[in-house]
């Protein structure tokens, strides 16, 4: 691309490096052109199709999208979750610590997950086992990864609950998930996903499921938790608000895509990318009263069926000729470090950017409107 | 962490009007900070304005005729246990509502999983059946009604359920989904029907000719226009909307709320608005009532209760929204603990287990002695609490920065 002048200046979270090398130290999770594929009968779904994004140790980044963007299929594709087949891991490098992960042997796999990369899920119920008690289940995964006997591994357990904000945890680690409510048993998920003190923790929607007092108290608390054992969080969300509290740096995905690429505030506050523009642009709030909100037109398209050229194109605004034909490259756009998956930002698209301004600056700038 | 831009500038004595923020959002310039200082949600700490009292923002407290009359409402549902299923406990799913909705507005209900915001909507329909109180749809009492009263009155009132997947029956088309409510109404013959069925899809944007498809060829923003287009086919006055978009992308959310304005605009519909997404009802509403266990805790005019809140719980809640804007980050208030069970609410005011005001003012025996009228302390602004002349951003901002939100989430409640 014509635009790779500007590389140096893109920031070191952003995977830049050649391949079979490991990332500078500072860099803890490192994903490069991660593909995944699944196989189902109508065809092939790319549900990632060529992520890169890095996390640094201690940072936190937000990967951020509507449903079926695959940044969960991310998160499970990085801890080796998913069934092989039907998933495929069609391409790419994810470099955790140093280790290039994704060719480890399942063993060595077994002893990471868990004890340096954690994961909370948005379900609690579900992921926790109904016919034991939440001590145990702590427990259990204690003895398993750090050696040591029932009566320290129970110790840990009670240790680590009290650490989530749970009350009275002696009393509380003899229940069972059902006795608990839904705060409580995401507040289990967290105390075992940090009872064995990973270097990354990756959660996916860990809110989504809850009130919102409660998804207050939980957000609140991973901050606290986060700041205390410096590990490094990975949060998965469909919801701006819980980004934009969270994280430093955030990543936007669209159709299996990485579309924009920033920190915190300039994806949020100065979006480059006229998918992000529209997400933010078609939350409600009160300065919308009494006017349309301005919605993006249309469905994601199916993955069976994507477009040809930028996968955004028959529902932007923006689109001309040459978004139905190119596909987008992810160009620097906006603010140091930040990248956006658009035409516009390319020579070829730098006159409509500059009328584009024009308007905005004068007042109109409205995304495209409802279907 | 205080935030410069909101500390440097002296607090003016009154709110600005309402229009100034949305108007320099307008012109595409930043936000103006002056006129949103008026917000309690951008001050962070103690000393910022928005302690005014009470004032009226200017918008006239909607007036209309009521449309929909409800007194002291209840909904108690029986637990049964035991060998001979005897009640063993009751649960106050709702406890005693009052409201009025006038024609013409929206009004909403939002509270947190488990108020009973969600029985009081069906309930009002008499979808389930109320334990006491009365409903009035304009003159006709409909508590007291019998069932083939009920069943014409049931055109005028009608439902878009939350859930775009359960709520269509996967194996009828299109046009039996729709036309059911006809069919049942004695609304026509089949020509008839058809071209009603047809109307009701064009207004929610979709295409006549999509009568013979089934609810799985269809996404789920599409779905939910086939839910109102079965509301909206029997030419309801009043339809009640649980939930109607929470099921849906940010993307779709825009669009099914797009359309729901409309709809009200073009068939004068009057809306009862149930949701738990406080930023989505801030955008539709008129007036809204607050649930917490099953009562109704504040109800005011929108513009009002989310500029002044004045009950302690909707305090918590609103500080509790995200906010996507990451330069407005702020110290939230973290409520202690969980919403209580409905089994066995607590004694006097609902609230005070997790009430901030209360441990700030001294735990008061009044709160746990004496269960709080929903009285008005403006011009239709109520509130269910016996200290809301007390309620206040600052003592708000007092207590959060007095209390570790960690230390209060592992507080009992």
């Amino acid at each position: 691309m014509t635009a790779q002048g500007s590389v140096e200046e893109i920031a070191v979270t952003i995977a830049e490096r050649p391949a079979g090398t490991p990332p500078d130290e500072s860099i803890l999770l490192d994903v490069r052109g991660l593909q995944t594929h699944f196989h189902v009968m109508d065809g092939t779904v790319r549900a990632v199709d060529g992520v890169n994004f890095s996390v640094p140790r201690g940072g936190t980044v937000g990967l951020v999208g509507e449903s079926a963007c695959g940044k969960s299929v991310t998160a499970l594709t990085i801890m080796r979750l998913l069934d092989i087949p039907p998933a495929e891991i069609v391409g790419g490098e994810v470099w955790f610590d140093g280790t290039e992960i994704l060719g480890l042997p399942e063993d060595e796999m077994r002893h990471l997950r868990g004890n340096d990369i954690a994961m909370i899920f948005q379900e609690p119920l579900t992921s926790l086992n109904p016919v034991f008690t939440v001590g145990d289940q702590i427990a259990e995964q204690v003895r398993l990864h750090m050696k040591v006997d029932k009566k320290e591994a129970i110790d840990r357990s009670i240790e680590s609950l009290r650490l989530v904000g749970i009350p009275s945890p002696e009393q509380r680690i003899k229940q069972y998930p059902h006795e608990m409510s839904g705060g409580m048993r995401q507040r289990v998920m967290i105390a075992m996903a940090l009872s064995c003190e990973p270097k990354l923790l990756i959660a996916d929607e860990p809110t989504t499921a809850l009130d919102v007092t409660i998804q207050a108290q939980i957000l609140e608390l991973l901050k606290s938790v986060q700041a205390r054992t410096k590990s490094a969080l990975m949060l998965i969300t469909h919801d701006l608000g819980v980004v934009a509290e969270m994280v430093d740096e955030i990543v936007v995905m669209y159709a299996g895509q990485i579309v924009e690429q920033g920190t915190a505030e300039q994806v949020l506050t100065a979006p480059t990318d006229p998918y992000t523009m529209g997400l933010i642009e078609s939350l409600p709030n009160v300065e919308k009263r009494g006017g349309r909100l301005s919605a993006i037109k249309g469905v994601v398209p199916s993955p069976f069926n994507l477009p040809p050229g930028c996968r955004f194109a028959p529902r932007c605004p923006y689109a001309w000729d040459a978004c139905r034909t190119t596909s987008p490259e992810l160009v620097p756009a906006g603010g140091p470090g930040q990248r956006a998956r658009c035409l516009l930002h390319t020579p070829a698209g730098a006159a409509r950017r500059a009328a584009m301004l024009d308007t905005a600056a004068s007042g109109g700038a409205t995304a495209g409107q409802g279907a | 962490m205080t935030d410069p831009t909101t500390t440097s500038t002296p607090a003016p004595a009154a709110p600005a009007p309402a229009g100034s923020a949305a108007a320099g959002a307008l012109e595409g310039e930043e936000p103006s900070t002056e006129a949103l200082e008026q917000d309690w949600r951008t001050s962070d700490l103690p000393g910022l304005p928005g302690d005014a009292p009470f004032v009226d923002p200017g918008l006239a407290v909607v007036e209309g005729e009521t449309l929909l009359h409800v007194t002291n409402l209840k909904k108690h549902f029986p637990v049964l246990g035991g060998l001979l299923k005897k009640r063993v406990a009751t649960v106050y799913a709702v406890d005693g509502v009052d409201f009025d909705v006038r024609k013409g507005e929206i009004f909403s209900l939002v509270g947190e999983s488990g108020c009973g915001k969600t029985t009081l909507g069906r309930t009002v329909l008499r979808l389930i059946e109320p334990t006491a109180g009365t409903i009035r749809f304009g003159s006709a009492d409909v508590t007291k009604m019998k069932s083939a009263e009920l069943r014409r009155l049931r055109s005028k009132m009608q439902i878009v359920f939350q859930d775009p997947f359960g709520s269509l029956n996967p194996r009828m088309p299109v046009s039996d989904i729709i036309g059911e409510g006809l069919i049942a109404q004695g609304l026509g013959d089949r020509k008839e029907r058809d071209k009603r069925v047809g109307d009701a899809l064009e207004a929610v944007g979709l295409r006549r000719d999509y009568t013979r498809r089934y609810p799985h060829e269809f996404s789920g923003g599409q779905r939910q226009r086939i839910g109102v287009a079965r509301a909206l086919a029997l030419e309801p006055e009043f339809i009640v909307l649980d939930e109607p978009v929470s099921a849906l992308d940010v993307s779709i959310q825009s669009q099914v709320l797009n359309l729901l304005l409309d709809l009200r605009k073009d068939f004068d519909l009057t809306y009862l608005f149930i949701s738990h997404n406080l930023s989505v009802i801030e955008y539709v509403s008129d007036r809204v009532g607050v649930m917490y266990l099953g009562q109704i805790v504040e109800l005011s005019s929108s513009e009002e209760l989310y500029r002044s809140p004045r009950h302690p719980y909707t305090l918590a809640l609103l500080s509790a929204i995200p906010d996507p804007d990451p330069r407005r980050r702020r110290r939230r208030l973290v409520l202690k603990g969980d919403v209580p069970s409905p089994v066995n609410p607590p004694a006097g005011c609902h609230f005070h287990t997790r009430c901030w005001l209360r441990e700030q003012l001294g735990d008061p025996e009044q709160c746990v002695a004496q269960e709080p009228e929903l009285r008005e302390i403006g011009p239709g602004h109520r509130v269910k609490c016996h200290f809301a002349e007390q309620v206040s951003p600052t003592k708000a901002a007092e207590f959060a920065s007095a209390h570790s939100p960690v230390e209060m989430a592992a507080a009992d409640a």
